[in-house]
């Protein structure tokens, strides 16, 4: 029974500290633009597939650097492919949510087809930062690469946490994304702050992509259920809130959790949806809405 | 080149060039009627056109598309079919049986084919059961292999389903009495006694699910666990667990929706104390050792032709060199199991209208499926002979038995050390010796 609740309380901590990392440069984009970045999923697997083809000798041959390194390759493909889908796309159709909305779905969808042309639709897995497992002890099973993902999500977040509350450049974007007008006011320039929320969130995308693509697979539609976990926890930690993704990120991990150990896997979403839907009806702003104000 | 209203034949340069917008309306239109109707008419010119489907997108369904490609080359090379030249026509599935029967309908209608051979999907193929058998078209399955592919046609309605066979696998009532076979024989190697039982939730497991355990527990070990996973799983954590908690021996699973690769890593990473035995259709894949970074050694998997592994018959080896030599290069590098079927499928059909002296089935379905079932062809995959119209599995593929009684057409591979794939099983065609993971 100890075991059982101790490997409960370890499982629910290592995936949210993952799902934490998907959903908060998502809510950042949110937060900062106003825009709804269904890319994002998509960013999370170019950073899986840049980590593929930097670490296996099996894609590019002559290319083989070790896994650590393929760590921040994986960070900068994400980072400069999202910053360059904002300047190059996004700066230009921010003012119209709905072409941007369908226009960020497209990119995504170009992206799943050009991982099924040049890496074929079967999943591959990812060459193991940290080969083996700790603990047994007390029935607990964790292995290394999940401890690894665990400790580096949080050492992100924190990163990010004391950028953007101890830096003025950060804090310049916690300004613009809960005032625009307020932010410009104060002598925010508003198009740099957004370029840079968007080279954040790819890092942050590039680097769970690594985590995902090695604990579950790294296929072309490993987009998918990401961006449909951030949307989830973004609604319910209340947009654009750092806070409040991980409050929720941490929610929704431990909710799967509990029910994948107790129902089985196959019922492992249907909860966070049940929770979505009350989360809408009860308080549409979600757990910490208030950091966002409608100009 | 086509003719125009005036009847003299033109070239699309000529018309272009010298004639007004009227003739060339006219002309157009006579054009376009007349490939039209040259597509309902396909057996107008002297070509047999044999119909291909299958994923394509998947190695799978390349792999047999490959396969297929190889058989008809071949067929050319010698005297095609009733001295005829044959083309392959091939169409994807996508592995959506909406798709597919739009597809079917295609070549049935437009490209005029004699023959469709394929489908993997066990849903696609039934999607396309009820077109096929109005049109009559001679139809041979390569890929599904649930028993309701013809318990739910041929034996229920042999007028209307008549024309559809299996050419291979085995179907899975069968090869769930042959991995009783299997685990009969790991008991004798390794002591095992228990063992866990997990599959895709999809129509193909059924009959795992349905019969495994209680075959298991007829020749006297024990089913500690069993479970089915939705299509999609990727949280393998739990389920290895759960394997692990039951204390099995080894786990039987058998997934073509879901792929492995995690519950593999998990597995190696934890060192968990049983073996990974079953069916696992991504796995087949020669690319599957790459794709999975290597964490695919010694998970096994059951699959009709061996991966080439064996010399089932004296055609497996010229079949699996051939098809390396023309698409080693490509993806997949190796047939697949599918690939095997489709392409004894080919020559089981050309050998089956020779005999019958026709291609004509909307004239002449019943002489071709009388042919089709007197056949006895040395395959690649193995010998291939049908069951009669009053056995229970009407218009399918024979298992082969081997004089104790265990089923040989069914083979058993195994990833093993730097990324080969042998053949371990049954013990007259193995390549080399089951192993186990050196933890447990």
């Amino acid at each position: 029974m100890l075991g059982a609740i101790g490997s409960f309380l370890v499982t629910g901590a290592m995936i949210s500290a993952i799902y934490a990392l998907i959903a908060i440069g998502f809510t950042m984009i949110f937060g900062v633009g106003g825009v709804l970045n269904l890319a994002h999923g998509g960013l999370i697997m170019l950073g899986a597939y840049g980590f593929l083809v930097v670490t296996s000798s099996s894609t590019v041959e002559f290319l083989t650097i070790p896994p650590i390194a393929g760590l921040a390759v994986a960070i900068a493909v994400g980072a400069v492919a999202s910053y360059g889908l904002y300047v190059g796309l996004v700066e230009y159709i921010e003012d119209n949510p709905v072409i941007t909305f369908l226009a960020t779905l497209v990119v995504a969808l170009i992206l799943a087809e050009l991982a099924v042309v040049a890496f074929s639709s079967s999943p591959r897995g990812l060459v193991n930062l940290a080969p083996g497992s700790s603990g047994g002890s007390l029935g607990i099973r964790v292995t290394n690469i999940e401890i690894v993902a665990f400790v580096v999500s949080w050492v992100a977040i924190g990163l990010l946490w004391y950028y953007v509350t101890r830096t003025d450049e950060g804090r310049s974007i916690l300004a613009t994304s809960m005032s625009q007008r307020g932010a410009q006011l104060t002598g925010v320039d508003l198009p740099s702050i957004k370029a840079r929320t968007w080279l954040i969130a790819g890092g942050l995308a590039g680097l769970a992509g690594v985590f995902i693509g090695t604990l579950q697979q790294t296929s072309p539609v490993m987009w998918l259920d990401p961006l449909a976990l951030a949307f989830i926890i973004v609604v319910i930690g209340g947009i654009g809130s750092i806070k409040g993704s991980i409050v929720a990120a941490y929610l929704i991990g431990y909710l799967e959790t509990l029910t994948v150990t107790l129902l089985g896997s196959g019922f492992r979403g249907t909860f966070s949806l049940v929770v979505l839907v009350i989360v809408l009806l009860v308080m549409p702003q979600g757990l910490y809405g208030r950091e966002w104000v409608h100009e | 080149m086509t003719n125009n209203d005036t009847g003299i034949p033109v070239t699309r340069n000529e018309r272009k060039a010298t004639i007004d917008r009227r003739t060339f309306l006219g002309a157009a239109g006579a054009g376009a009627v007349a490939t039209t109707l040259a597509g309902c008419l396909g057996d107008e010119d002297d070509l047999i056109r044999v119909g291909h489907i299958g994923p394509l997108q998947q190695d799978m369904g390349a792999g047999s598309e490959n396969s297929a490609q190889l058989a008809v080359d071949q067929l050319n090379e010698e005297d095609g079919i009733m001295d005829r030249e044959v083309e392959l026509v091939s169409a994807d599935s996508v592995g959506d049986p909406g798709e597919a029967l739009t597809a079917t309908e295609e070549m049935v209608e437009q490209d005029g084919v004699d023959v469709i051979i394929g489908t993997f999907v066990t849903e696609v193929m039934q999607g396309i059961t009820d077109y096929v058998a109005d049109v009559d078209v001679p139809f041979l399955i390569t890929g599904s292999a649930d028993p309701v592919t013809v318990t739910d046609t041929v034996a229920e309605d042999y007028d209307r389903f008549k024309n559809i066979f299996r050419s291979g696998p085995i179907n899975s009532d069968l090869q769930a009495e042959g991995m009783v076979d299997y685990a009969e024989f790991l008991a004798d190697e390794y002591g095992w006694t228990q063992f866990a039982h997990i599959a895709d939730d999809a129509a193909w497991t059924e009959p795992f699910s349905d019969n495994l355990p209680g075959y298991l527990e007829d020749v006297g070990l024990d089913v500690v666990h069993e479970d089915r996973l939705a299509p999609g799983t990727d949280d393998w954590a739990p389920v290895n667990s759960d394997i692990d908690d039951a204390d099995a021996d080894a786990v039987f699973r058998f997934f073509a929706h879901n792929v492995g690769t995690g519950m593999l890593v998990n597995w190696r990473e934890n060192e968990y104390e049983f073996a990974i035995e079953g069916i696992h259709v991504p796995g087949m894949s020669p690319e599957f050792w790459d794709d999975s970074e290597g964490a695919a050694l010694y998970e096994t998997t059951s699959q009709s032709g061996a991966a080439g592994a064996a010399d089932i018959t004296s055609e497996t080896g010229p079949f699996v060199d051939a098809y390396a030599e023309e698409y080693g290069d490509d993806r997949p590098s190796l047939p697949m199991y599918m690939g095997f079927n489709t392409y004894d499928a080919v020559f089981v059909y050309k050998d089956a209208v020779e005999r019958a002296g026709t291609v004509d089935y909307q004239a002449d379905i019943d002489t071709i499926v009388d042919e089709l079932l007197e056949t006895d062809h040395e395959g690649a995959a193995g010998e291939i002979e049908f069951y009669g119209p009053d056995e229970d599995y009407p218009h399918d593929v024979r298992e082969t038995t081997d004089d104790d009684g265990v089923i040989t057409n069914f083979p058993v591979t195994q990833w093993q050390d730097d990324g080969e794939f042998e053949c371990v099983y049954p013990e007259h065609l193995a390549s080399a010796d089951h192993i186990t993971p050196e933890w447990l």
